[in-house]
């Protein structure tokens, strides 16, 4: 009865903070399907309408689907390109034999980076991009963003890296594996939850970083922060369109954490703890 | 020779992408940057910079203001997502559930979070004003007075990553080991003792690199305070990436803004440092 | 003092040599045929309530003459970006700029902007567009915006701001005709204050990029101060601290704490045009652009309620909003094929005809005719002829590229007076001061008055 009891007092305390979370979560949702005047006016009731919706997607001065694929092409791949980085480089400073100066160094710097106003970065950014061709590309986004979210996924795979048991890898020396298939069959598997984990983290960032984008972008290549971005004009905060596209933007990465929120906590668990 | 093939692809994105804009930085705060006829024309300035640097009451405002800003907003969503992940690491059902739903502000854009609590906090037409006239309360002017103005940014910040903390702290209560747990029931501690003596201590390394991992990214906050309050009013929301942005970018002054910051990233520099000395410090104690 | 005031709105060029644009475009066509298409061009432009109508006009161009017109809508604060990263590569993405007040300078002391003759020799402009305080010319040799320099733009945009006012409430309380004084706008602001659900006058008080410094230009130009005595004569002598530029902000700050809103230091343009259409303000002094807004019921609660009139000014003096508004000019680092093809654009853009079509389509027209046209005289549009007037008035603030420091000195400045921080003499001589060293630090000839007591 006690264990019922005390259940019960958890369960209400969580729903109110889940409220405190969710209702202004819901507002910006609902808000997507008001029109603007009923929203100023604090209205409770409104008869919801599609207009917002429609105007993001089809109207001719959005081109909010193709910034969504953008969004995707530069999420995946700097993804990709800064988890790769990251699990190799983990590997290498954790497990192979660099004057301890040199890797100490090289983490530090990682942190600095990760410290830096990214804004900053952007003005050498563009003109390295136009130096070689790459403005205006998805490439050069993608790079930023790798950049951009290496030195967390370094930090998370160096966790995962230095758990990896030594006698498993001499035990696959020994076996004549080479360091591609030592790292392929023997490695990988051990730190794919991290792999998962510091690559949610990755795509999120990516898909929601603004400042670089804005900068690094052109019409053909912005990403959705970017376009939502537009709605915030300077005469007046088109609060329903803006609300309607940052629904949208939600829904891949409320995707990805349905289906991969098992490995995403499996992976900060382990994480975290060590 | 794997060693460096391994190694490569980090070095050169950490090199190429990360060094280079650096250094690009130090050498335009050398100089002033005009353009003419087309061209850009540099003229070397020295270290007139880094002198008018001290004179910016800008830049000191922000520095101030990123520092209590980073400070404030990273210990609230600390001590709520610590409060947060306890409550659902002891109930028995829904757990699942309840993780995926405080996830949610997390996967929002910061500069969503900004436009929404602009309106949500608006006194005129904001819910949250109404909801304090319902309950009978004055509306406060969350954004627009300049004293609490700063602390209603990091009410913003503490909303949007919380849930980020909970999620760590929850992953690490999880894993925690029950034995130990179950000795101190025996032992008749009381919940508090059993968190002050037990919980605490073994979740300690959570902590730590929670609050490196948050204060880490509250310090580049722009986003949110891009709409919120565009560093105003007056200088009392103005933070550091913000202004390097309007000196580099708006005003178009590239030398001054550059070496605005270098000036920022030799600050972190030293900070990194003081907290290496310090943790050897207590090591070694 | 007052002559940085000249009001120079729309020139008339005189002599029947006059071709008009229209034709310069046919003959063009003309020659091409058919096949020969006119190369694509791509328009920077930033998101604005006008965008809408201008995109309509550029597709009426596509159609009617078979060229490629490429938008690439910016965020208000990416565009200049985005034009700087143009303009400053050895081959330019931008063949148009679309630029506001805020930025021209820049790109034409940088040499960004190819003038219009160098690319078509014998392009006219339409007597009857308006020159917008003469931004559209530049001599590079003075350093002056005035019709001896160069034709660097064509008008886009015609923004300034008006008077908004509640017809209906006027109607109520008794009160004819339009505020055109500070002493009407003032007596009748007080009139309708009613707190907290009505305020008499809404003001954009709050430091940002251009923003309190904006909002206050009609006063201080319709009160016959100025910020400098006399740009287009390179003479730079501050003349922000004058007694008119004191007796202008202490009617800012009077309105404000008397019959304003209570939070004028903390409120954004956005926020202003909030308050009245919700219905929370009786009077705004805002650019014409914000009109749309009014009357479309999915965005207002004021609909056919707000009438316009010019920015006030003293008895005998006329309104003198600051402009706020857009040119456009071709981008010197392009093709030249893309360079005529751009010029070709503006030349239909800037005939009667295609400016008609623009109010039409919502937008503001850059040609007199435009105002003359029955149009004008639809309800719909009632804001036109105030806004005629107003632009024969409108005042270039700024000649300069570095703009962008003066501003920002009188934005902490002047928001700082109106919250009470400090006096507006203080406020005044401090920012007189400030500007003073901004400007002799870039060689400009200056000066400064006496400092106010």
């Amino acid at each position: 009865m006690r264990a019922l009891r005390r259940e019960v007092v958890l369960q209400v305390l969580l729903l109110l903070c889940g409220l405190v979370v969710v209702l202004p979560f819901l507002w910006v949702v609902a808000a997507g399907f008001r029109t603007q005047i009923s929203l100023l006016m604090g209205d409770f009731w409104f008869t919801p309408s599609l207009a917002a919706f429609q105007e993001v997607l089809f109207s001719k001065t959005s081109a909010f689907l193709h910034n969504a694929r953008n969004s995707v092409i530069i999420g995946l791949a700097s993804t990709a390109v800064s988890l790769v980085a990251a699990t190799l480089g983990a590997w290498s400073l954790h497990r192979m034999r660099w004057p301890r100066w040199w890797v100490h160094l090289l983490l530090l710097w990682a942190l600095v980076l990760q410290m830096i106003p990214p804004v900053a970065l952007a003005g050498g950014w563009f003109v390295m991009a136009r130096g070689v061709g790459l403005d205006n590309t998805l490439i050069g986004l993608i790079l930023a963003h790798a950049t951009l979210n290496l030195p967390m996924a370094l930090w998370m795979m160096g966790v995962f890296v230095r758990d990896v048991p030594q006698d498993l890898v001499e035990a696959a020396r020994l076996d004549g594996a080479s360091t591609p298939v030592l790292l392929w069959r023997v490695v990988l598997p051990l730190v794919a939850p991290g792999f998962a984990a510091a690559g949610v983290l990755c795509f999120v960032f990516s898909w929601n970083e603004f400042a670089v984008a804005l900068n690094l972008s052109m019409r053909d290549t912005a990403t959705v922060p970017v376009a939502i971005a537009k709605f915030a004009q300077d005469f007046e905060i088109r609060y329903v369109q803006m609300a309607a596209a940052a629904s949208l933007s939600a829904i891949p990465a409320l995707l990805l954490l349905l289906v991969a929120q098992r490995w995403i906590v499996k992976g900060l668990t382990l994480g975290a703890v060590k | 020779m794997w060693r460096w093939a391994t190694l490569s692809p980090a070095l050169v994105l950490l090199l190429a992408l990360g060094l280079l804009p650096v250094l690009n930085l130090v050498v335009l705060g050398f100089f002033d940057v005009r353009w003419a006829d087309g061209r850009a024309s540099w003229s070397f300035v020295g270290t007139r910079h880094y002198a008018a640097l001290a004179g910016d009451a800008l830049f000191g405002a922000s520095i101030a203001n990123t520092m209590l800003f980073a400070l404030g907003a990273v210990a609230g969503q600390m001590l709520l997502g610590f409060a947060l992940a306890l409550l659902c690491s002891k109930v028995t059902r829904g757990r699942v559930f309840w993780r995926a739903l405080f996830i949610l502000p997390v996967l929002m854009p910061g500069i969503v979070i900004g436009a929404m609590w602009k309106l949500l906090l608006n006194p005129d037409f904001g819910a949250i004003g109404q909801l304090f006239e319902l309950v009978g309360l004055q509306p406060v002017d969350w954004l627009g007075n300049a004293r609490i103005a700063l602390f209603s940014v990091v009410l913003v910040d503490v909303w949007h990553w919380t849930p980020f903390c909970f999620l760590l702290f929850l992953a690490g209560l999880e894993s925690l080991p029950r034995d130990v747990y179950e000795a101190a029931t025996v032992d008749g501690a009381d919940a508090w003792q059993e968190l002050w003596h037990i919980t605490l201590p073994l979740m300690w390394p959570t902590i730590v690199v929670t609050f490196v991992f948050r204060l880490v990214l509250a310090f580049k906050v722009f986003d949110e305070v891009y709409l919120l309050t565009g560093g105003g009013p007056g200088t009392a929301t103005e933070v550091v990436s913000f202004t390097i942005y309007q000196r580099f970018f708006t005003e178009d002054r590239a030398g001054y803004g550059a070496a605005m910051a270098v000036a920022v990233i030799f600050l972190i520099f030293l900070m990194l440092a003081a907290a290496a000395a310090a943790r050897r410090r207590v090591q070694a104690a | 003092m007052a002559s940085n005031n000249v009001p120079l709105g729309r020139r008339m060029v005189l002599g029947a040599g006059g071709v008009l644009a229209a034709g310069l475009t046919r003959a063009a066509f003309a020659q091409g045929g058919p096949q020969a298409r006119v190369a694509p061009i791509t328009i920077v432009i930033n998101q604005s309530p006008w965008l809408d109508s201008f995109r309509r006009s550029v597709e009426q161009y596509e159609r009617e003459t078979d060229a490629k017109v490429d938008l690439d809508v910016q965020p208000f604060a990416g565009s200049l970006e985005k034009q700087r990263n143009s303009v400053r590569a050895s081959r330019g993405t931008a063949d148009l700029l679309v630029m506001n007040s805020g930025w021209f300078a820049e790109m034409y002391f940088g040499g960004f902007v190819e003038p219009i003759h160098a690319i078509e020799p014998g392009f006219r402009l339409d007597p009857e567009v308006y020159t917008l305080g003469d931004t559209i010319y530049f001599d590079a040799d003075t350093r002056t915006m005035t019709p001896r320099g160069r034709l660097m733009a064509l008008p886009i945009a015609p923004i300034v701001p008006l008077t908004y006012y509640r017809a209906d409430l006027y109607r109520e309380a008794g009160i004819e005709g339009a505020p055109l004084t500070f002493a009407q706008l003032e007596a009748n602001a007080r009139r309708l204050h009613r707190p907290p659900r009505m305020v008499g006058i809404v003001q954009r008080g709050a430091r940002g990029p251009h923003t309190v410094a904006f909002d206050f230009y009609p006063y201080l130009y319709g009160h016959g101060g100025s910020i400098f005595r006399n740009q287009a004569e390179n003479d730079y002598t501050v003349t922000l601290n004058a007694a008119e530029g004191r007796t202008a902000l202490d009617y800012y700050i009077r309105l404000a704490r008397e019959c304003g809103h209570p939070r004028t230091a903390a409120l954004d343009q956005a926020e202003v045009i909030q308050n009245v259409v919700t219905g929370r303000a009786a009077h705004m002094l805002t650019v014409v652009a914000a009109w749309s807004q009014m009357d479309d019921r999915d965005r207002s609660a004021v609909v056919d309620k707000i009438e316009f009139a010019p920015t006030p000014a003293l008895p005998g003096r006329p309104t003198a909003p600051g402009l706020g508004h857009f040119v456009g000019g071709v981008a010197r680092n392009i093709p030249d094929d893309r360079k005529r093809a751009t010029v070709q654009f503006l030349a239909w853009f800037q005939t009667k005809d295609a400016q008609i079509a623009l109010a039409r389509h919502g937008g503001m027209p850059v040609h007199a005719a435009a105002y003359r046209d029955p149009i004008a005289e639809d309800r719909r549009y009632r804001w036109m002829k105030p806004l005629a007037e107003s632009l024969r008035h409108a005042v270039n603030i700024y000649q300069f590229p570095e703009a962008s420091e003066v501003i920002a000195v009188l934005e902490l400045g002047l928001n700082r007076a109106i919250a009470g921080e400090i006096t507006s003499v203080v406020a005044l001589n401090d920012m007189a001061r400030q500007i003073h060293t901004v400007m002799a630090a870039r060689g400009y000839r200056t000066g400064q008055a006496e400092p106010l007591r």
